[in-house]
């Protein structure tokens, strides 16, 4: 019996081995990846939408360089070591380029290894200045960065609110204590920081740290973080009668946050890219989009057109070649739904402006 | 001065939650002396639960009943269907393991919880669920310390369970039944307590009181997702050891404590360290008295 069962495994085990033995040399792959599990993963799917769109838009004319696209995903769980495991398997998996990370803390420790592998990587979200300062030529983002973003609102703050009293919360992440601080920097002494706090990723209770922040008795309340905890942060403030003003960023503008916050969320301000619901390039997307997948979350037409602009370097060049990859896209000035990208030495977006959202009816729509 | 009470009144809310959960934790330590690992996934099933069944009950139920009884109705079956999760999972994965080894048990319990994680995040999304917003966020205003009415709900009625519990296990014959069994096993059995029945409803009542924090915690914060048994569970686990572990009342005790020690150093000295003040106090008080504030030197075998 014990033979027989020995047996039975060593025959199961082989032919696991020859079925993932790799897909063969006929299709070209590419990563998306992202938080697809855990509390932020609409966020990861959206980004995997975004990518199925584009991926299936390019196969029905064929593919690229006579072969099909195939996506393949990569769930980072928002945790960065998580991410370089991912980055590795990604990699070992033979992709030419990767759509990601979501959190600038798991695209920057994933980044390393997408460049020593030599392989492409295009974040959609990552906003983080660190980035792309590390000097990848391989490494790009589709989005604005940080520097840009926290010191559009702190003006904003300071120049059309006329705040004077405002407190900083953060979630200790690189992107969210990054954001904070660069909003923070760009204060610049024109309001007055009454308090500084970090909140962890995945608590719920944030009474505690409110309550001492109201003490201080702040007009305004920045957070940089994402919006599980920043739907909980603004349910907690009103509870507690507080009526500050909350400003957030990019990681916030979901409508997620507008369930979490419930009727709280109304006039909460957030930073983000100009819309793309009217612009005529974003329309066939957003007809694909909706019907498939609902509304679209702030980054799926990002991830659209990051996967657009790696295809159509890969069809330019004509080959998956790093270097050359690379070369074409700092080079390429690409019109995709979310308008013209264009990438500067460093791989950001050489444009990549920033304007006030606000939650009115339940809904984020640009500020007038 | 308010902002000292209002932090109390925080930790007050947070430390009953605790206490719910550190219950189910040191009921079932005092019998079995096992950690059941996988309470935590109870508490998250209880927010679960309550959460389905209010959506599956609301449109039902909603025009004929007014949405207090609605909830108290989801509440208690709630804890119902969660106790039949805890009492399941001592039959399936604890009982055939009740006389081996005390490690293959944790062991058990380990992959009980994994398997609870992993079983929601499949059958329910792995996005927040996330409960409308439907509840009166109003309270009252007592000497600028702002009371919600949900927050003394969840006081009250954490108060009102484990009164409960104490008076169950204290005046009553089952009550009673259920001390001799965790104080001696083997003599309970002599004694002619029919073993199967008293760790049973010790699951039962243990999984009822994490429902119920569950429950309460979905209703308070609106926003759930299958992981938050574990950070749950581990400082409602903390709670239990530094009342005492296997101690009723020090239960209760550490887990209204660990909560207050949460609020008063997130709120007075940095948010940024809020997770570290219970475990620095464990460790200082562990090292002073191992056996928790409330708790009995472990027994000479004689």
């Amino acid at each position: 019996m014990r033979f027989f069962l020995l047996a039975a495994g060593v025959v199961f085990a082989l032919v696991l081995c020859i079925s993932c033995g790799g897909g063969g040399g006929d299709t070209i792959k590419i990563g998306v990846a992202g938080p697809m599990t855990g509390d932020q993963a609409k966020m990861g799917n959206d980004e995997v939408n975004g990518a199925t769109i584009a991926v299936e838009e390019w196969n029905a004319k064929g593919g690229v360089l006579g072969k099909k696209i195939e996506l393949v995903n990569g769930d980072d769980r928002r945790d960065p070591k998580e991410a370089v495991s991912v980055a590795n398997k990604l990699v070992n998996e033979g992709v030419v380029g990767v759509i990601g990370h979501f959190n600038s803390s798991c695209t920057i420790p994933a980044s390393t290894i997408y460049n020593e592998a030599k392989v492409i990587q295009i974040t959609p979200a990552s906003t983080n200045p660190a980035y792309t300062k590390q000097g990848f030529k391989g490494a790009f983002r589709i989005c604005g960065t940080d520097d840009q973003q926290g010191r559009y609102a702190a003006d904003y703050a300071v120049n059309v609110l006329k705040k004077s009293r405002i407190a900083v919360l953060h979630d200790k992440t690189t992107y969210g204590q990054g954001l904070a601080d660069e909003f923070k920097k760009g204060l610049e002494g024109r309001a007055e920081v009454v308090a500084y706090e970090g909140i962890t990723q995945g608590d719920k209770d944030f009474t505690a740290v409110l309550t001492s922040v109201k003490g201080q008795n702040p007009e305004v309340i920045f957070f940089g973080g994402i919006y599980p905890e920043a739907g909980l942060l603004m349910q907690q403030m009103r509870k507690l009668g507080m009526d500050a003003q909350l400003i957030s960023g990019d990681g916030t503008i979901d409508p997620e946050y507008i369930k979490i916050a419930g009727n709280a969320a109304e006039g909460t301000l957030c930073t983000y890219s100009p819309s793309v619901d009217k612009l005529p390039s974003a329309k066939n997307f957003l007809d694909t989009y909706i019907p498939r997948f609902g509304e679209p979350g702030p980054y799926s037409i990002y991830s659209y057109d990051a996967v657009g602009m790696l295809l159509t370097a890969i069809k330019e060049t004509g080959s998956t070649d790093y270097d050359k990859l690379a070369a074409r896209l700092h080079e390429m000035k690409y019109e995709g739904a979310k308008g013209t990208s264009q990438f500067d030495e460093k791989g950001d977006l050489t444009v990549a402006p920033y304007i006030m959202w606000v939650v009115k009816g339940g809904k984020f729509v640009p500020c007038e | 001065m308010a902002q000292f009470f209002q932090q109390i009144l925080n930790g007050l809310t947070l430390g009953s939650i605790y206490a719910l959960i550190a219950l189910g934790y040191t009921m079932v330590y005092g019998i079995l002396e096992l950690i059941n690992f996988a309470h935590g996934e109870i508490y998250m099933i209880g927010a679960f639960l309550g959460f389905i069944l209010f959506s599956y009950l609301m449109p039902i139920l909603g025009l004929w009943i007014s949405l207090g009884v609605l909830l108290v109705l989801v509440f208690i079956a709630a804890m119902i269907f969660t106790s039949a999760y805890g009492a399941t999972m001592q039959h399936v994965a604890y009982r055939p393991l009740r006389f081996s080894n005390r490690l293959n048990a944790l062991i058990s319990a380990l992959g009980v919880s994994i398997f609870l994680q992993n079983f929601v995040m499949v059958t329910q999304g792995s996005a927040e669920k996330v409960f409308p917003d439907i509840l009166t966020n109003e309270g009252i205003i007592l000497a600028d310390v702002n009371i919600s009415y949900v927050q003394i709900i969840i006081i009250a009625t954490s108060l009102v369970l484990m009164l409960a519990l104490t008076l169950f296990i204290n005046r009553t014959k089952l009550g009673i039944t259920m001390r001799a069994t965790a104080q001696d096993m083997k003599m309970a059995t002599l004694l002619g307590i029919n073993l199967d029945f008293v760790i049973s409803l010790t699951f039962i009542i243990g999984s009822g009181l994490g429902a119920a924090a569950g429950v309460m915690v979905m209703l308070n914060y609106r926003s759930i997702n299958f992981f938050i048994g574990y950070l749950a569970g581990l400082k409602a686990f903390t709670a239990a050891v530094l009342g005492g572990i296997g101690n009723i009342p020090g239960a209760m005790l550490g887990g209204l404590m660990l909560g207050l020690i949460e609020a008063l150093g997130a709120g007075y000295i940095s948010s940024e360290y809020k997770d570290v003040y219970a475990f620095i106090i464990l460790i200082i008080l562990l090292i002073f008295r191992p056996s928790g504030i409330l708790g009995e030197n472990v027994r000479e075998k004689v």
